[in-house]
């Protein structure tokens, strides 16, 4: 036996890596998240090389307003004198960190909810469903707006769940969909006939066929997560003690530099943006990697 | 008089494992008012044929050599238009699984008269509708249907209903692709003879594919037999049937169960059918013969002569 | 047939009814009878053929046979045993006797999981053996229904695999628990006729070297006569005709059963020259659900008795039954 057979996690690893590899926008998209993981690594670094770079509360002694880039600020500074590029890599790992958590958040809880929904039908089945359309309906920012109305300013964690609350009824339907079609296929009756639990039909048949539409979705719920929390932030409702790309874009709105410092508005937009663009690519490369139907090397006539 | 003749013709797909050569060299005529059935199984190559000779490959096929002179002209040479002009009006085709290309949402009568008013726009909606109606009073389809939707349709009226669609423009030539696959065995039956009746009415011609070889036999006077896009066999039903020459051939006959005659082993052709994008050298079916000669792995197999006007594509015969 | 082999399942007057749903909440909607009384018994060691058309309900025999879905009324006995009911335990071992190959090969297999994982999959779930006993077992289940060398497949998916090749491995994993009894539900419709002949010859394999008893459910009289000792015949939820599987199809006794064998295209088929004609061209209008089930379609029916009451399973003389007025009056006579 090989030292691929022996480690099957192992070698799906490696077979899942090369047929990645195959993949060009996964390899773009893969390419911009390390670049973005990196920034987000960096961030430590320019708090460490001198309090000014504090993207917070870092003060430059001599600049005290919005000033443009020059060779100590890359990308110059705020209003307050803070260092903008500082900001900007504090930005992306808070962007990494609500967009990944509220993602596996309501990921894990639309999967289960919508698993169990499909296969148990009747009663359960609408109980959960009826729950889900009621919260689809509900508008996330308005709900949050009342929230932070009502608690004050929110915390970023706080926001995070939030989002994870109002996003799994989407990926819920959709498993559970899934999950309705597939409880129908003859592998499914075969692993019945062979005596399979209900347990083992839903976690060893239903969900590897149901993972990659979810990983896929994942991928959406990242972007959406991202999206969400920077139009909170630049509405005014983020946590004012973190520094988020969409907290940069409030200031720069609120203090009326929009136009002024372009320097200063257009990072953090293009961040967004690439980021969100990154995880979709790599949602893509995945969905062909996760179900070994798509693979385009394997395609039989 | 001939209607169809096909000279030397090899096809190929483009995808993502290589060319495929699908077909190769393929040559047959059809008379008018004549029937022609291709046997083989999946991948043979026979519906491709079929896509080819109505101008329907889809956008990764092509054809790369021969020639399909239809009614005298090539159709291979002609341009989008002329082949729109000549598809349906003088040759149709009822696809295999033909039930699933009626449209769900629209009533089956109107989808007809449609077929009618795009080759002719000059008639009416009222007289293709009159068409319709003789149409399925042709198929045997009560009127009182024209209205309903397929799903109202049971499996062999919508599949009567697609005979009817492709009789719509009075074609000269109709190209059967498995019409009666998914359909019961004495549906099937009535469907057949429907189909030998409406070739008799109207003096058609026809092209049968089918993967069964008893069906072929039963509704064409000649048979093609096609094995990884070759043909290997061709000649007049009787010879094909009764004294089968070429080995596919023979293994092909003893690998269908029958209810008449004596009982016999069933005996399966080993292997499997082989890879067309580098389709082996010499005879393509010698690794599952049952007895190749010394020279059928090397040797390009000729065309043999064993009987009047049957052939047969092997080096051992 | 004289001897009287011991019976492996004993089905009795099973009925399956479904229910459709009326438009509204609680209205009851139209139900359709998709088995009626069906009974009919299999012996031991041999391979009985369940014969019809689409909608004949040939195919929920099968799956009520194995528990996938529920008799609305009737027994089922395995080996003496009652099946209906049966709960935990003894519904697992249940599990272990009796298993099924089902139609369609490219939907029959996991598609995530690897030939291994399906295969050792009825392993697994019964704690049979451990990672290392299981390999073997399932290398050899692979290489006796003739994927060979095994480990060539072992770790494939299903999706590099051809229709037959998978219709193996769906054999493979049926049989690696060494059943009792073995559903085929028209394994070889999907496959060309030389690969169904491959399979064919496993099926009778299976019972030659093994004793696995089977029923093998086809729309095809054909492959009926070829795989099987005998053969039932179903039409539209009733049995129609039962016996040995050459003596009914060269000798049917039931119209339906003829229609069958007129219908089967041959070569020189001269239809006018039929050798049974015993199917109307236009069916008649009748009363649903009174009568022989047979009577719309049946050109030697007679108003009175087929169109009123419904014929039961009668026999004809050495194991040949026969659900026709028609012939009891003959044999009456």
């Amino acid at each position: 036996m090989t030292t691929r057979e022996r480690y099957p996690l192992l070698n799906s690893f490696l077979e899942g890596w090369s047929i990645f590899k195959q993949n060009l926008l996964g390899k773009i998209g893969l390419t911009l998240l390390i670049i973005f993981a990196l920034m987000a690594l960096c961030s430590y670094i320019p708090p460490w090389i001198s309090p000014m770079y504090n993207p917070m509360t870092g003060v430059d002694p001599e600049i005290t307003s919005c000033s443009a880039p020059c060779l100590r600020h890359w990308l110059g500074t705020d209003f307050m004198g803070r260092d903008i590029l500082s900001q900007l890599l504090a930005g992306a790992r808070i962007a990494f960190m609500v967009g990944i958590s509220a993602a596996v958040m309501s990921i894990v809880l639309g999967v289960s909810i919508g698993m169990t929904a499909g296969y148990m039908g009747k009663f359960i089945d609408t109980l959960l469903m009826r729950l889900a359309d009621m919260i689809m309906v509900m508008p996330t920012l308005l709900v949050v707006l009342l929230l932070a109305a009502v608690f004050g300013q929110l915390n970023i964690w706080t926001i995070v769940l939030i989002i994870a609350l109002f996003r799994w009824p989407g990926v819920s339907r959709i498993i559970r969909g899934q999950t309705l079609s597939l409880k129908q296929r003859p592998f499914i009756e075969a692993a019945k006939v062979a005596g399979a639990s209900h347990f083992r039909i839903i976690f060893m048949h239903i969900m590897p066929n149901v993972l990659p539409l979810a990983f896929l979705f994942m991928t959406f719920r990242v972007t959406s997560a991202i999206i969400t929390e920077a139009a909170l932030a630049f509405l005014g409702f983020g946590d004012p003690g973190t520094v988020s790309w969409g907290m940069m874009l409030q200031w720069v709105w609120k203090t009326g530099n929009m136009f002024q410092a372009p320097y200063w508005l257009l990072p953090p937009g293009i961040c967004i943006s690439l980021i969100t663009l990154s995880f979709y690519m790599l949602g893509r490369a995945m969905d062909e990697v996760l179900d070994p139907r798509l693979r385009k090397e394997d395609q039989t006539d | 008089m001939t209607l169809l003749e096909v000279e030397n013709v090899s096809i190929g797909y483009n995808t993502k494992k290589g060319y495929v050569k699908a077909v190769e060299g393929v040559s047959f005529s059809l008379e008018e008012g004549g029937s022609l059935g291709f046997v083989g199984e999946s991948g043979c190559g026979k519906t491709t044929i079929g896509m080819a000779l109505m101008g329907l490959l889809p956008p990764n096929g092509s054809v790369s050599e021969g020639r399909i002179l239809f009614d005298g002209e090539d159709t291979l040479k002609m341009s989008d238009e002329e082949i729109r002009k000549i598809r349906w009006r003088e040759m149709a085709m009822i696809f295999q699984a033909a039930m699933n290309a009626l449209n769900p949402v629209q009533r089956v009568g109107n989808q007809i008269a449609e077929a009618i008013l795009v080759h002719d726009p000059s008639i009416g909606k009222e007289e293709a509708m009159g068409q319709v109606e003789a149409l399925f009073d042709l198929v045997g389809i009560p009127r009182d249907r024209l209205r309903d939707y397929p799903h109202q349709y049971s499996g062999g009226m919508k599949q009567r209903a697609i005979i009817a669609m492709a009789l719509a423009c009075h074609p000269k030539l109709i190209i059967a692709d498995e019409p009666t696959t998914a359909l019961d065995v004495i549906v099937q039956d009535q469907i057949l003879g429907e189909i030998k009746d409406l070739q008799k009415e109207f003096n058609l011609s026809i092209i049968f594919i089918s993967h069964d070889i008893s069906i072929v036999a039963d509704m064409c006077k000649d048979i093609g037999v096609m094995y990884a896009g070759q043909l290997v066999e061709f000649g007049p039903r009787e010879e094909v049937f009764e004294s089968p020459a070429h080995p596919y051939t023979k293994a092909l006959l003893s690998s269908f169960p029958t209810v008449t005659g004596k009982k016999s082993d069933l005996i399966p052709i080993p292997g499997e059918t082989p890879n067309l994008v580098i389709p082996p050298a010499g005879c393509r079916f010698c690794d599952r013969c049952s007895g190749p000669g010394p020279s059928c792995k090397t040797e390009t197999p000729e065309w043999v002569e064993t009987g009047p006007g049957h052939k047969t594509l092997c080096c051992r015969c | 047939m004289d001897k009287r082999d011991e019976s492996v399942l004993e089905i009795r007057d099973v009925t399956k009814i479904y229910k459709t749903k009326g438009a509204f909440f609680g209205s009851s909607g139209k139900d359709v009878t998709a088995l009626n009384l069906i009974s009919f018994d299999i012996f031991k060691g041999e391979i009985f053929g369940l014969v019809g058309e689409s909608g004949s309900g040939k195919t929920t025999v099968g799956r009520l046979i194995v528990g996938l879905e529920n008799v609305s009324s009737g027994k089922i006995f395995l080996e003496g045993r009652e099946i209906i009911g049966l709960r935990g335990r003894a519904r697992k071992e249940f599990r272990r006797e009796v298993q099924m190959i089902f139609q369609d090969p490219y939907q029959s297999l996991n598609p995530q999981r690897s030939i291994y994982d399906t295969v050792s999959e009825p392993l697994k779930i019964h704690g049979m053996g451990n990672a290392s006993t299981r390999k073997d077992l399932a290398r050899e289940t692979l290489h006796a229904v003739g994927l060979s060398p095994p480990d060539d497949f072992l770790f494939r998916y299903p999706h590099r695999l051809s229709g037959g090749q998978r219709q193996r491995v769906a054999i493979a994993r049926a049989m690696i628990l060494n059943p009792e009894f073995v559903i085929a539900d028209e394994p070889t419709s999907m496959l060309d006729a030389s690969i169904s002949a491959q399979i064919f010859n496993i099926l009778l394999e299976m019972r030659s070297r093994l004793g696995v008893t089977q029923m093998f459910i086809t729309h095809s009289l054909a492959a009926a006569r070829y795989l099987c000792d005998r053969v039932a015949v179903i039409y539209r939820g009733n049995l129609v005709e039962l016996g040995p599987a050459e003596e009914v199809i060269r000798n049917p006794k039931h119209p339906y059963t003829q229609a069958l064998l007129d219908a089967v295209p041959k070569f020189g088929h001269d239809r006018d020259a039929r050798r049974y004609g015993s199917l109307l061209t236009k069916a008649r209008d009748a009363e649903e659900d009174v009568g022989c089930v047979f009577f719309p379609r049946c050109a030697a029916a007679d108003e009175d008795r087929c169109g009123r009451k419904h014929p039961n399973l009668s026999p004809f003389g050495d194991g040949h039954l026969v659900a026709c007025f028609r012939l009891e009056a003959m044999h009456e006579a």
